[in-house]
C-alpha cells in the first residue's frame, strides 16, 4: 500500500497559509497568506529536497489576506486573489529577480476567493463572495480588459478552475452547485449546472484530459463528475446542445469534516483530498468506463496537526510528480511524497 | 451584486441576510458608561430608551426610502417591493379618483393637472408586441391616457430629448476648450503622434517592441503624466442606473459625467416650470407621470436634487414601465390593439402634421438617445468647422471617411473617430453599454489611459431597448431568442426618423422664451444637475461581514 511521507516544512508566514501552488515547471513553491504576503520557495540545493528556503516574498500590494494565488502558464507572472477585492497582477524581472505589482484588478464589491489562468495565458477568472465570476482578458502593457460579468451564482463562489486545454471555466459555489461556463459570440453563459452536493462545493480540479472534474464539499463528499458530449453513446440529453456533466462516482465516508480542497494529478491521475478533519487522502482509479470505482490508498492524519488544511495540490510536472504540497492554518506549508511500497 | 439592467419586480424573500452593507449612513451616537438600558414602545408605536436612571428619550426612527433602496445591492429590509409599489399605476389611479371627486364637489383646490411623459422606447416596446407602428401607439396611449383616464396632457419625451441633447452638446464644447486651455492640447499632440508611430509600424511590419517598456519611453519623451484633469472624458448623464452606480462605487469619476439633465427630468423641468407658469398653475397642482423602460428611472425621479422646495413637490412625481403600464390596460379591461386612436395635439411632441397625415419623428442614432452621434457632429462644427459628419456615422450608407466606426470586443462597445482633413484624429468618441464595458472604461479613466473624449454610457446591454422595465419576450425561445427580440424592438425604434433639435422649431421657440442665454445660471439651474458620491458609514452596526 502506498503512503505519504513528509518531505519538508516550510515556514516563515505570520498567519495562515491559504494556498500552496506549484510552478509550472520549475521546482518553486509559492503560498499565500493571511499575512497579506506571497511566498517563493525553492529547495537550497538539489541534493537536499528537505531543506527549502524563502526565495522571494511578495508584499505591499494588498491590504488583506491574499485568500488565493495563481502562476501563469509562462511562470513569468501571477497573480494574487484578495480580500481587499482586487486581483494583483505580478511579473518578474529576471535581471533584478524581483517581483513587481504591475496592475490590480477592481471591481468586485468584496472578498476575492479564487483567480485562475487558462492553459493559453489569455484570460484570468476571478470569482467573490458577491457571488459573481468575472473574467478578464490579458492585453499589452499589462492592462486587463473585462470580458464579462457572469452572476448566475446564487451564493458566494468558492473556487473557479480552468479547462487543462479549453477556455472553459468551472466555477464552485455555496449554493451547493458548480456551473461550467463557455464563450458563445461576444458572451460568456452557463453552459451546465452540475447539481448533486448537498451542501457548499469547496474546491474542483479537471482531470489530465478535462473530460472529467472532481467537486470536494462541505457535505464531506468528493464527487467525480464526466463530461457527455451531444449524441453521446449513453443516452444522457444535452440541452442546449453543449456537453454536460454528470456524477458517475461518489467518494463518502472518507472524511468526517468539510472537504476543503481537492487535487486531480496530471501526471500519475491520483486525487489528493484535505479535510478539516485534519488528514488529506490519496485515491487512485480502480476501476474506468462510465461506472468508475476509486480506492482510498493514502492517508496522513493531522497532517498539520490540529489545524484545518486549506489547500493540497499535486506537482504539475513528471520531474516530481509524486509530490504534493498542503496549506494549513498552523502558518505552514509541507511538501508530502507519495511512496509506492513494493 | 444587482446592477441595474438585471433590477427587476420579482418575488422578494422576506428574509435577506445582511450580507452586504447597508450603504444608508445610520450614525448612532453611543454615550459612554450609560450602563444597561431598556427599551419601551408606547402605544403610538413610538420607542423610547430608558436610562438606568428611569428618564426616557425617543428614539429616531430609521428610515429607508426608495431611494436608498434601489441604489444598494444588498437592503436589509425586504421592503423594497413595498417602497416601489410607492410609484406606480395605484398613485396614478388615486390621484384620477381624487380629481373626479374635485370636480364633483366643485372643490379647484383639490384638482391636479396630470401629464402623461411618454419615452420611445416604451413607444417601441409596445410597437413591436402588437405589431403596430409606434405612431398609432402613440395615438392610442393619448387615447388611453386622455380620453379614457382622464389625463390632461401626453407629451413625448423626444421633445425634450433635444433639450438635453443640446445641452449635453454645450458643455462638452466647454469642457474641450477648457481640457485643451489647460495642457489638453500638448496631451492630444502627443496622442496624434502616437497614432502616426503605430500607423507607420504596422505598414513597415515592424515588431513592437515589448509594450511596458515603450509606454515608459514614450512618458519620458514627453514629459507628460497620465492626465489627471477632469474635464476629459465626459461621461453621458443620463442612465440613471450609471449614475447610481458611479455615486456608489466610483465616486472619483463623477467630476466626469456630464451635468446636463436626462430627457425624463428635462420634461420634468418644462412641465413644473415652463407650462405651469404659462398655464398659471402651481407646479404642486400638477401631477406628472412618465412612462419608462426601466425602473431605475424611478429612482431618478426620487432624487432630492429633483424635488422642489419651494412648491414642496417633485419635477416627475411617479414613473411607470412599460409593463406597467400594459398592466395599466389590463386593469381597466381594455385590449391594447382595439383601442381607438386619437389625435396627437399636445405642445410637447415632436410630431408634424400635414394635411391629415400625422408623421412622429424622433433623433437619429441608438436607442438610448443618440447622445453621441449629436455630440460629435456638434463639437466638429463648433470646434473644428468641419460640417460634413453623418448623422448617424455607423450606419453603412454614410460616408465613413469622416468617422472612422470601429466596433469593440463585443456590439455594445463601440469607437468612433473624427478624422480631420489632414489625416489626424481630432475627436475620440465612444460607446460602453453594460456592465462589463462601464467596468473597462471606470478602470481606465481611474488609472488616467482614457483617450476618449466622450462615451456614452449606459447601464443595459443593447441600450434603453432593452431596460429592464420593457415588454418581455412574447414568443417562446425557438420562435425568436431574446437576443433577436431585442432587434427587433430596436428596428422598430429606429423606424421613426430623426430629426435634429435645431430643426425642432417648437422647441427653439419655447427656449429663446423661456431661458433666453444658455450659458446664465438660470439656464444652469433649470438644465443641469448634480452628482453625489455615497459615502460608506464603517461604524454601521447593521453592516456583518463574514
Amino acid at each position: 500500500m502506498p503512503r505519504l511521507e513528509l518531505v519538508a516544512s516550510l515556514e516563515g508566514h505570520q498567519d495562515r497559509v491559504w494556498q500552496a501552488i506549484w510552478h509550472p515547471s520549475k521546482t518553486i513553491l509559492a503560498t499565500c497568506s493571511g499575512d497579506k504576503t506571497v511566498r517563493l520557495w525553492a529547495p537550497a540545493s538539489h541534493s537536499d529536497m528537505s531543506n527549502w528556503q524563502c526565495i522571494n516574498t511578495l508584499e505591499g500590494g494588498h491590504k488583506r489576506t491574499i485568500r488565493s494565488v495563481a502562476w501563469s502558464p509562462s511562470g513569468h507572472e501571477m497573480a494574487t486573489a484578495s480580500f481587499d477585492a482586487t486581483t494583483g497582477i505580478w511579473e518578474h524581472d529576471q535581471r533584478d529577480n524581483d517581483w513587481e505589482c504591475v496592475a490590480t484588478l477592481e471591481g468586485h464589491e468584496n472578498e476575492i476567493k479564487s483567480v485562475a489562468w487558462s492553459s493559453s495565458g489569455q484570460l484570468l477568472a476571478t470569482c467573490s463572495r458577491d457571488k459573481s465570476v468575472w473574467i478578464w482578458e490579458v492585453e499589452t502593457d499589462n492592462d486587463f480588459e473585462c470580458l464579462s460579468v457572469l452572476q448566475e451564482h446564487s451564493q458566494d463562489v468558492k473556487m473557479v478552475a480552468w479547462h487543462p486545454h479549453q477556455e472553459i471555466l468551472a466555477s464552485a459555489s455555496y449554493d451547493d452547485t458548480i456551473k461550467i461556463w463557455r464563450e458563445d459570440d461576444d458572451d460568456w453563459y452557463c453552459s451546465d449546472t452540475l447539481q448533486g452536493h448537498t451542501s457548499t462545493v469547496w474546491a474542483l480540479d479537471f482531470d489530465a484530459s478535462g473530460d472529467h472534474i472532481v467537486s470536494a464539499s462541505d457535505d464531506q463528499t468528493l464527487r467525480i463528475w464526466k463530461m457527455y458530449k451531444p449524441n453521446n453513446a449513453q443516452g444522457i440529453p444535452t440541452p442546449s446542445n453543449d456537453p454536460t456533466y454528470r456524477t458517475v462516482c461518489t467518494l463518502s465516508g472518507y472524511h468526517g469534516r468539510c472537504i476543503y480542497s481537492v487535487s486531480w494529478s496530471k501526471v500519475n491521475n491520483h486525487i489528493a483530498s484535505a479535510s478539516g478533519d485534519n488528514t488529506i487522502r490519496v485515491f487512485t482509479q480502480t476501476a474506468g468506463g462510465d461506472e468508475p470505482s476509486w480506492e482510498a490508498v493514502a492517508t496522513i492524519k493531522d497532517a498539520h496537526g490540529v489545524h484545518d488544511i486549506n489547500n493540497v495540490t499535486w506537482f504539475p510536472t513528471q520531474q516530481h510528480g509524486d509530490w504534493l504540497a498542503t496549506a494549513g492554518d498552523d502558518g505552514v506549508a509541507r511538501i508530502w511524497r507519495l511512496v509506492e511500497d513494493e | 451584486m444587482a446592477f441595474s439592467s438585471a433590477l427587476v419586480l420579482t418575488d422578494l424573500n422576506d428574509y435577506i441576510a445582511p450580507s452586504q452593507a447597508c450603504i444608508k449612513p445610520v450614525e448612532i451616537e453611543k454615550s459612554e458608561d450609560q450602563g444597561p438600558t431598556e427599551i419601551k414602545v408606547d402605544q403610538g408605536g413610538d420607542y423610547y430608551e430608558i436610562s438606568k436612571d428611569g428618564g426616557e428619550s425617543k428614539l429616531e426612527k430609521a428610515s429607508i426610502t426608495l431611494n436608498d433602496c434601489l441604489a444598494c445591492s444588498g437592503c436589509v429590509t425586504s421592503a423594497e417591493s413595498v417602497l416601489i409599489t410607492m410609484q406606480s399605476q395605484e398613485e396614478l389611479y388615486e390621484i384620477l379618483k381624487t380629481n373626479r371627486l374635485a370636480i364633483e364637489q366643485n372643490d379647484p383646490s383639490q384638482h391636479r393637472t396630470i401629464v402623461i411623459s411618454i419615452s420611445p422606447q416604451s413607444r417601441a416596446s409596445l410597437a413591436a408586441k402588437y405589431n403596430m407602428e409606434p405612431l398609432q401607439v402613440h395615438k392610442r396611449l393619448v387615447y388611453f391616457f386622455k380620453h379614457h383616464l382622464g389625463a390632461h396632457h401626453v407629451f413625448d419625451t423626444s421633445f425634450s430629448r433635444d433639450l438635453s441633447l443640446v445641452e449635453s452638446a454645450r458643455e462638452f464644447v466647454e469642457r474641450f476648450r477648457r481640457y485643451m486651455a489647460n495642457g489638453g492640447d500638448k496631451m492630444e499632440a502627443a496622442l496624434q503622434r502616437q497614432d502616426i508611430e503605430k500607423q507607420q509600424e504596422a505598414e513597415d511590419g515592424k515588431r513592437r517592441p515589448r509594450a511596458r517598456r515603450r509606454a515608459a519611453a514614450a512618458k519620458n519623451e514627453d514629459g507628460e503624466e497620465s492626465s489627471t484633469q477632469q474635464d476629459m472624458p465626459m461621461l453621458a448623464s443620463s442612465c440613471p442606473g450609471w449614475v447610481c452606480y458611479a455615486e456608489k462605487t466610483h465616486g472619483h469619476i463623477i467630476p466626469h459625467i456630464s451635468a446636463a439633465k436626462s430627457p425624463q427630468q428635462m420634461m420634468g423641468t418644462l412641465v413644473k416650470d415652463y407650462l405651469a407658469t404659462k398655464t398659471n398653475t402651481s407646479p404642486s397642482a400638477i401631477y406628472h407621470v412618465s412612462v419608462m423602460p426601466c425602473y431605475d428611472k424611478k429612482l431618478e425621479a426620487s432624487r432630492p436634487d429633483f424635488f422642489l422646495e419651494q412648491f414642496n413637490t417633485r419635477e416627475v412625481d411617479c414613473v411607470l414601465t412599460t409593463g406597467e403600464i400594459e398592466k395599466m390596460f389590463g386593469e381597466q379591461n381594455l385590449q391594447f390593439d382595439q383601442l381607438p386612436e386619437a389625435d396627437i395635439d399636445d405642445m410637447f411632441n415632436k410630431t408634424v402634421t400635414n394635411s391629415e397625415m400625422q408623421m412622429a419623428f424622433g433623433t437619429t442614432g441608438s436607442s438610448s438617445g443618440g447622445y453621441l452621434e449629436y455630440i460629435l457632429r456638434t463639437a466638429a462644427r463648433e470646434l473644428f468647422n468641419i460640417h460634413d459628419v453623418p448623422a448617424d456615422p455607423s450606419s453603412e450608407s454614410s460616408n465613413n471617411a469622416r468617422v472612422i466606426v470601429k466596433t469593440g470586443k463585443n456590439a455594445d462597445v463601440r469607437e468612433y473617430f473624427l478624422q480631420g482633413d489632414d489625416g489626424r484624429i481630432l475627436l475620440r468618441f465612444a460607446t460602453a453599454f453594460g456592465f462589463r464595458n462601464i467596468q473597462n472604461i471606470v478602470r481606465k479613466v481611474k488609472s488616467g489611459k482614457c483617450s476618449y473624449h466622450y462615451v456614452e454610457v449606459m447601464a443595459c446591454p443593447g441600450g434603453c431597448v432593452n431596460g429592464g422595465g420593457q415588454l418581455l419576450n412574447p414568443n417562446s425561445e425557438e420562435v425568436m431568442s431574446a437576443k433577436d427580440w431585442v432587434s427587433r424592438v430596436e428596428s422598430v425604434y429606429q423606424t421613426v426618423p430623426g430629426v435634429s433639435p435645431e430643426e425642432n422649431e417648437v422647441l427653439k421657440e419655447i427656449y429663446n422664451e423661456w431661458i433666453g442665454d444658455p450659458s446664465s445660471e438660470r439656464a444652469h439651474t433649470l438644465l443641469r444637475t448634480q452628482y453625489h458620491a455615497v459615502t460608506q458609514n464603517l461604524e454601521n452596526p447593521l453592516a456583518t461581514k463574514w
